[in-house]
């Protein structure tokens, strides 16, 4: 396992691409899977939101909307397997890497926390110093080894449950039911919408509104 | 006996009068009869002349206008027409085969007369009889919804005489729909409604559909002629439409999402009978058996059990119900019952109403759409003792709780009405999407300019 600690980090190398002063941090096969994934995830909240209160907003027919909301989650399920086989076939692992040194975790989340909450706002530098093979702050870390193991793949898996009910009656069957899949798959979008809003923020809180959002396109990051 | 069908059907008279009927069996079908079988065949028009003679005993009397007083105050018929009885298929039947209790030295005079309470008593107990040689016709006849109601008492119910009368039988293929006869004696609004279909409109005009020659169903085709059933329950209609419309499930998979969902949860009528009402039908299911929870001999009828339960304090509403009958079963064992919902139409005469294809709903909106649910009548049902559906109103809400999500799980309706709780954490989760950013940007711009402040 790849030591998180900053000073034991391996040193750029051929494969991580260095200019001046910014680190190479996200590969291409991570900036396409995150954009797609972005676009996607956007068009299902919509779609999403019109089938669950068909109409409301009359932007669609509600066919147009299911079929839509259909093929933008094989898309995304597709998508999630470029994230998954490039971080399972590549080194770049070590950023999931969970803290299992609990104090050593919370210690570190909470100064993320007094940063984000604070620190922030005096032009504080982040506790945590992104590197290729550690670039995710604690929270961001628990964050996603959760969203990307776990509630993900519950709401594919209870999608495609609901897509071809009939085929895949006895596994909805096992989970109680339609109505709980439905509840399940719908709880997961209430918390994507909020997700989605905060993260987008978030993004926006480099040094620039902007630089996150660059960073995210060429794959460099600033140092700091 | 391989001619005695021959011989039989040939009209009594003309059976009596003369043994050439056999001659006239074609050529090709003639074989070589043994002296034993010659015997036989002998022997069997002897018997059926002795039973014909009988019976012309039994007409002299019978085939004048003459009418018996019953206890109940009416008079009752024993005419029998001679001529349509021997024409008839129970022409060689022999009269005391079915009023034995009316043998020779045994008829009723006016000093042994027999007291018959009612005509309906009377053909009641005169129903058995028909069992003696309509065996498979009369089990599956004691199966149906109409055999049950006679055992309920029912004065109405039809019996074996109902639809076929003894003295007259007519064959099968003069049931047509045109008529409607014999069940339009009785449901003559679901037989009006079926005339107005598709299903009646093809009859009416020589079972021509779309320039093809296709058997309509009449009414027997769906419901059986004997084991007259209630479609109504569970998933039975379905089955027996997709009997006929066999690729039914593949013209639909081309359009409709989740088909197979939908045919199992949706009534055929409810899209192609397109002006009918229609409700959200709730029903208790036994899911180890795999059907329909019916009642059982002796339950108490559905309302009591809901009046019991809210005297009790219970709501009253079919989650209550499901709860009361969901701890017990008939063994004793605890029960698997569920709750289950189907969309159906409103009425019998509705799932007649089947209009032409091209009427049929085909937008998705004209289900799934916002408050469509609640718009919608909702009724708890069950399946009687007797076979029939027996369904009441319940509160359009009741799809839309929290509980439902497990006493009715295995109904979902995408864009009807979500339930509220489910809306508020929307609402809420949307909520803090906004304010967490706002209140963060704004936080820091209070931080920046306290800072500003301290530095001056």
């Amino acid at each position: 396992m790849m030591s998180t600690n900053p000073s034991e980090q391996k040193q750029p190398d051929a494969w991580i691409k260095t200019k001046d002063s910014e680190l190479y941090i996200n590969p291409l096969p991570v900036r396409i899977w995150h954009w797609l994934n972005a676009l996607g995830f956007v068009a299902l909240i919509l779609t999403g939101t019109h089938i669950r209160y068909a109409n409301l907003f009359n932007l669609m027919s509600f066919e147009t909307a299911i079929k839509t909301h259909n093929w933008v989650s094989f898309a995304v399920i597709a998508n999630y397997f470029v994230w998954l086989g490039f971080y399972l076939f590549s080194d770049k692992i070590t950023v999931y890497h969970p803290e299992l040194n609990m104090r050593k975790f919370f210690d570190k989340a909470f100064k993320q926390m007094m940063y984000y909450g604070y620190g922030i706002f005096k032009g504080a530098k982040s506790p945590h110093k992104v590197l290729p093979y550690d670039k995710f702050n604690p929270m961001q870390s628990i964050t996603y080894q959760i969203i990307m193991l776990l509630v993900v793949p519950i709401q594919f898996i209870t999608g495609l449950m609901m897509w071809d009910v009939k085929r895949f009656e006895a596994p909805i069957a096992m989970m109680g039911g339609l109505q709980m899949v439905n509840t399940i798959h719908v709880l997961i979008y209430i918390f994507f919408v909020s997700f989605t809003l905060i993260h987008a923020y978030m993004g926006a809180l480099g040094s620039t509104p902007a630089t996150h959002f660059r960073e995210m396109f060429t794959g460099y990051e600033e140092e700091h | 006996m391989v001619y005695s069908g021959a011989i039989f059907a040939i009209p009594a008279e003309e059976a009596l009068a003369t043994d050439e009927a056999e001659t006239e069996v074609p050529v090709a079908e003639q074989v070589e009869e043994s002296p034993a079988e010659e015997a036989v065949i002998d022997k069997a028009a002897l018997r059926l002349a002795e039973k014909l003679k009988a019976n012309e005993k039994c007409l002299r009397c019978h085939k004048r206008d003459k009418t018996k007083l019953l206890e109940d105050g009416k008079e009752m018929s024993l005419q029998v027409h001679k001529d349509e009885y021997l024409s008839s298929a129970h022409g060689e039947v022999s009269c005391v085969s079915c009023h034995s209790a009316i043998g020779k030295r045994k008829h009723p005079s006016k000093s042994t007369n027999i007291t018959i309470t009612s005509e309906r008593e009377y053909t009641v107990d005169m129903n058995e009889s028909c069992r003696k040689c309509h065996r498979q016709k009369y089990t599956q006849y004691k199966g149906s919804v109409h055999s049950a109601l006679v055992a309920q008492g029912s004065t109405k119910a039809p019996l074996c005489s109902s639809c076929h009368n003894p003295h007259a039988p007519v064959s099968m293929v003069d049931y047509q729909a045109e008529t409607g006869l014999p069940c339009k004696n009785c449901h003559e609004n679901i037989f009006n409604a079926y005339s107005a279909s598709v299903h009646g409109q093809a009859r009416i005009n020589g079972n021509t559909i779309r320039d093809s020659h296709i058997q309509s169903p009449i009414c027997s085709d769906c419901h059986h002629s004997h084991e007259v059933t209630a479609l109504a329950i569970g998933d039975v209609l379905r089955t027996t439409c997709i009997a006929c419309h066999e690729n039914v499930t593949l013209l639909h998979d081309q359009w409709l999402p989740n088909t197979g969902t939908h045919l199992d949860i949706v009534s055929c009528a409810v899209c192609h009978a397109p002006f009918a009402k229609r409700i959200f039908d709730i029903h208790l299911y036994d899911n180890t058996a795999g059907v329909p929870l019916a009642m059982q001999e002796g339950d108490l009828p559905i309302q009591q059990q809901l009046q019991a339960i809210a005297a009790e304090g219970g709501t009253g509403d079919p989650l209550e119900i499901w709860k009361a009958r969901g701890g017990f079963s008939q063994d004793g064992a605890p029960a698997d019952i569920s709750l289950r919902s189907r969309m159906e139409v409103m009425s019998g005469v509705a799932a007649h109403q089947i209009a032409g294809k091209s009427f049929a709903v085909r937008t998705c909106e004209s289900c799934h759409e916002p408050g469509w649910r609640k718009k919608q009548n909702v009724t708890v049902s069950v399946t009687q003792a007797d076979g029939r559906k027996q369904s009441f109103e319940a509160d359009r809400e009741v799809l839309s709780t929290v509980k439902a999500v497990d006493s009715i799980s295995d109904f979902y309706e995408l864009g009807g009405n979500p339930n509220k709780l489910l809306d508020i954490l929307l609402l809420l989760s949307l909520a803090v999407g906004i304010a967490v950013p706002i209140g963060h940007f704004t936080l820091g711009k209070m931080i920046k300019e306290y800072m500003a402040r301290g530095e001056k």
